[in-house]
């Protein structure tokens, strides 16, 4: 092999190897700033606006806000598939609709917004604000499930909010099939 | 050349050490039943969990008319020098009830009886604190059991007897049975778990832990490490096969078996080897002689003040392939809500896509979109011409995902029955089922459908299940679950060919004026050849006069009448049990209908008493008599708090659950296992808990070590170049 090729070789694996860390840094990144975004649109939404989109192409739209009592806010987005979640929380919408007097189901991804859930303690607070609610809940209990318990989407008839995320939450490749799905019911 | 090899074998070194924190710690690969090795009872020490030796797990199975009852009985020993609570989480065959829990421990033979569940399971709590042994067998879901056993003494052996009950599947003259030998506790797999469990910085408490008996299968054990062999799990297995007619095949996809015929024609079937591996279901399929596949079989039991009836009726099927092909009118509907964006949309604008091809000149058909409003392609319903299915087909490629979800009105559209009128009916209803308003759209499925029938597919990852098997039911249709988008037109073709045969429907069995209660209420429609089960409940006297029903169906327009004969049938134990199954399950089911919960899980409890079966409100518990811990000495459980967080209810984790189809395709000694029939498929769906919970990862973390391990490969080629030259 030419030691020219080899250079090239080399050098474009530097540049691939840049461009991963790039990638992999505007992850966070792109979490972080969505969130910023949202705010004009659910301040939008609190106004009476529905379905605000929070930039043109977006194909979600603010629903609610969840906030902890250590000050952290998150703008729940519509819809919890992989293009909502990468800019923020999203509900479940087979799951209850926020405000609901059911069980609401948001999910997020371990690593950005729901990080917070590993530090998460029974007795928390957490709040679900709406355009026309505001809910306190309570948290109660956590565990891990495989994936294919959807059964914690269920509607149970009683006011209570479903937080999951993937687990464990320093895993490298994603996409496993494990959940950890935080249990907070309605804070009376 | 050999530069570049090192380079190459650099940079896959690098990405190997990359993922292999992943690969080490197990989470990242997909569990299937199949790669679940059976856990044991699982003990709580001070030192963290350990799981009990399991001294081996004998299961016997005896079917006979259409009911299998398994016993399995499994031995475990405490291996700790203290006394400790031990529990484990196993599933059973969906619809199987468990009626009799015995433990032993050395002499002593303590039998467990069901009880209202608070009530059990205040008794076992009871019983755990005075120091006796004590057993308990909650429900948790439909397929799902708890077990739990307090006071087993250091060193202390004891036997566990589960038995429960099942109703045989019959289909295309098969019987079959499936035993998941992955009953035998389930819990993760690998032992790694517990530091990713310890790493999550939940704080400990377990005095506050509600129901600590929840978490233990969670946390796996530490001496199940890789460098330590598992822990072998032999099971044995003893079928016994007594149908009244001789076989002709005695067959198991699964593993391989030795069967012996015994006396008259019983079977008795066993493995091959002595013990095996826990680690694949079993099947069990045998066929009776050809020409000798029974059209109708009846059991009965006598039981307190009544007679108990099972009945089995194969519908005649001679002139069923005579029959010309009806034309029919079908009606598409596809959910275009802001829900079904992405993916879904792609899926179900295929599945329609496929589903138009399936049109035939003769018929009419029509396609609605719906989402905060309705649209149909046409007005009313056309005939199938080229060119409409055309128009159609890119109609339906057009459609985006936006807005939000107005069922209602696109169901009544779909159910308004036009001037296209044919002989059947059908509304395909393609959807994620994001509805708020279900039971209201399940009276108006019930009150509008008519001729109609309702056949739900279900689209993206985590559908709502529950609400499209309901409509299904109540559209007397079948509910398809499409998960993948690669399993598209597979599932659609299997869909179409199921409903492309004249059904046999508004079946109705006139009793002869008899009050009797049987279930299930409404009977489903029969495809292809299946076998229609009825059981029943009657007054003893209330067929003295009427020696027989008539079974009442209509099929491809014409009627059809079934006479049963009520006398004779044969005598068979757990008749009225599986009635009870059935019609706990009709209660369950009524839940949904809107029945009051209070008075549902008070009747279910009572139902669960009476026939002593575990429900969701009723358990089995055992106590000893005679306390066996001195009660000075603490029952083990402080290890849990170097392992549990604060009031945490760390409750089970399962592998993968539903007895999918796609499992009957595992095998393994190169048989082809015969196919699923459909219908079966359409039940299981329609019971088991489908579709998978969101993603919740992002692959920053892997970019970012997929980017540096290249930074370093490039390094070290780098180097290397220069040396060399």
């Amino acid at each position: 092999m030419s030691p020219r090729l080899t250079c090239r070789i080399i050098s474009s694996m530097v540049m691939i190897g840049l461009a991963l860390i790039a990638w992999s840094a505007w992850i966070p990144a792109k979490a972080l700033l969505a969130q910023g975004l949202l705010a004009q649109a659910w301040q939008q939404t609190l106004l009476g606006e529905e379905r605000v989109r929070p930039w043109p192409w977006a194909d979600t739209w603010p629903v609610a806000r969840l906030r902890t009592t250590d000050g952290k806010s998150l703008y729940v987005l519509a819809g919890a598939s992989g293009a909502s979640m990468s800019f923020g929380p999203g509900h479940v919408s087979t799951s209850a609709p926020p405000g609901a007097a059911d069980n609401v189901a948001l999910a997020g991804h371990r690593d950005t917004h729901f990080a917070f859930l590993e530090y998460l303690k029974p007795a928390d607070v957490l709040t679900l604000e709406t355009a026309s609610t505001l809910t306190r809940y309570v948290v109660e209990s956590a565990e891990i499930v495989h994936e294919s318990r959807v059964d914690v989407l269920e509607r149970t008839g009683r006011s209570e909010l479903t937080l999951i995320t993937c687990f464990p939450f320093d895993a490298v490749v994603p996409g496993g099939p494990l959940r950890f799905v935080v249990h907070a019911v309605f804070d009376r | 050349m050999r530069h570049f090899l090192s380079i190459t074998s650099t940079l896959f070194l690098s990405l190997f050490v990359a993922a292999s924190p992943v690969k080490a710690s197990v989470l990242g690969e997909r569990v299937t039943p199949d790669d679940i090795q059976t856990g044991g009872l699982l003990f709580q020490t001070e030192d963290g969990y350990r799981q009990a030796p399991t001294l081996g797990t004998d299961v016997e199975i005896d079917a006979s008319g259409l009911i299998a009852r398994t016993k399995v009985t499994q031995r475990f020993t405490n291996p700790t020098e203290g006394w400790v609570e031990g529990i484990y989480v196993f599933p059973l065959p969906e619809g199987s009830a468990v009626d009799s829990l015995r433990l032993r421990i050395g002499d002593r033979v303590i039998e467990g009886r069901v009880e209202e569940r608070a009530r059990a399971k205040a008794t076992y709590q009871k019983a755990k604190r005075e120091g006796r042994k004590a057993g308990l067998v909650e429900q948790e879901r439909p397929n799902m059991f708890t077990t739990s056993i307090a006071n087993l003494g250091p060193g202390e052996t004891i036997e566990v007897v589960l038995t429960f009950q099942e109703e045989l599947r019959y289909d295309a003259e098969r019987f079959s049975l499936r035993f998941p030998l992955v009953v035998a506790p389930r819990h993760i797999p690998e032992a790694e778990d517990v530091q990713d469990l310890s790493g999550t910085g939940w704080s400990t408490n377990t005095n506050e832990v509600a129901d600590a008996s929840r978490i233990t299968p969670l946390v796996s054990l530490p001496d199940q490490a890789p460098n330590k062999p598992a822990i072998s799990h032999p099971v044995r297995m003893q079928v016994t096969l007594d149908m009244g007619f001789p076989l002709d095949v005695v067959e198991s996809s699964s593993h391989s078996i030795k069967v012996n015929r015994g006396k008259g024609n019983t079977y008795s079937v066993g493995f091959t080897e002595t013990s095996v591996p826990a680690n694949a279901d079993f099947a069990l399929e045998w066929q009776p002689l050809v020409g000798d596949a029974p059209s109708a079989a009846l059991f009965r039991q006598s039981w307190k003040e009544d007679d108990y009836l099972l009945m089995m009726v194969m519908p005649p099927r001679a002139q069923e392939t005579n029959l010309p092909r009806l034309s029919r009118e079908t009606i598409f509907v596809i959910d275009t809500s802001g829900s079904m964006g992405g993916e879904s949309i792609r899926q179900a604008r295929a599945a329609v896509s496929i589903a138009l091809e399936s049109l035939r000149p003769e018929d009419a058909f029509n396609v609605i979109e719906f989402n905060s409003v309705h649209r149909a392609l046409f007005p009313t319903s056309r005939p199938a011409s080229t060119e409409a299915v055309v128009q159609a087909q890119e109609w339906v490629e057009r459609l985006q995902a936006d807005g939000g979800t107005e069922m209602r009105s696109a169901l009544e559209a779909a159910l308004q029955v036009g001037s296209e009128s044919r002989a059947v009916r059908q509304v395909i209803f393609v959807t994620d089922g994001a509805v708020g308003n279900e039971s209201a759209l399940i009276s108006l499925i019930e009150e509008r459908l008519d001729k109609s029938r309702l056949y739900t597919v279900g689209i993206g990852s985590a559908p709502n299940a529950h609400f499209m098997t309901k409509a299904a039911q109540f559209g007397r249709g079948t509910f398809t679950y499409i998960g993948r988008p690669e399993e598209v037109s597979e599932k659609m073709r299997e869909l179409f060919s199921k409903i492309e045969q004249p059904v046999l429907h508004d079946l109705t069995i006139d009793w002869a004026g008899a009050t009797v209660e049987a279930w299930p209420k409404r009977i489903p429609d029969v495809y292809r050849e299946e076998p229609i089960m009825i059981a029943a409940k009657l007054p003893r006297s209330a067929l003295a006069g009427h020696k027989e029903v008539l079974l009442r169906g209509r099929r491809g327009g014409e009627t059809t009448e079934i006479r049963l004969s009520l006398s004779g049938g044969r005598q068979h134990d757990g008749i009225s049990k599986l009635w009870a199954r059935r019609k706990i399950a009709g209660l369950m089911d009524s839940i949904h209908e809107g029945a009051a919960m209070d008075k549902v899980s008070k009747e279910v409890a009572d139902l669960g008493v009476l026939h002593q079966l575990v429900t969701r409100w009723s358990s089995l518990v055992a106590v000893d008599v005679t306390p066996t811990r001195p009660v000075d000495t603490e029952l083990d459980r402080r290890s849990v708090q170097s392992l549990l967080p604060k009031g945490w209810d760390w409750r089970k984790i399962f592998g993968d659950v539903p007895p999918s189809p796609d499992r009957a395709g595992s095998k393994t000694n190169g048989t082809t296992p015969p196919p699923v029939p459909q219908a079966a498929i359409g039940q299981r769906m329609a019971s088991a808990q489908i579709g998978r919970l969101p993603q919740g990862g992002t692959p920053s973390a892997l970019l970012f070590l997929l980017g540096t391990s290249l930074l370093s490969a490039a390094a070290t080629a780098s180097t290397i170049h220069k040396r060399r030259s």
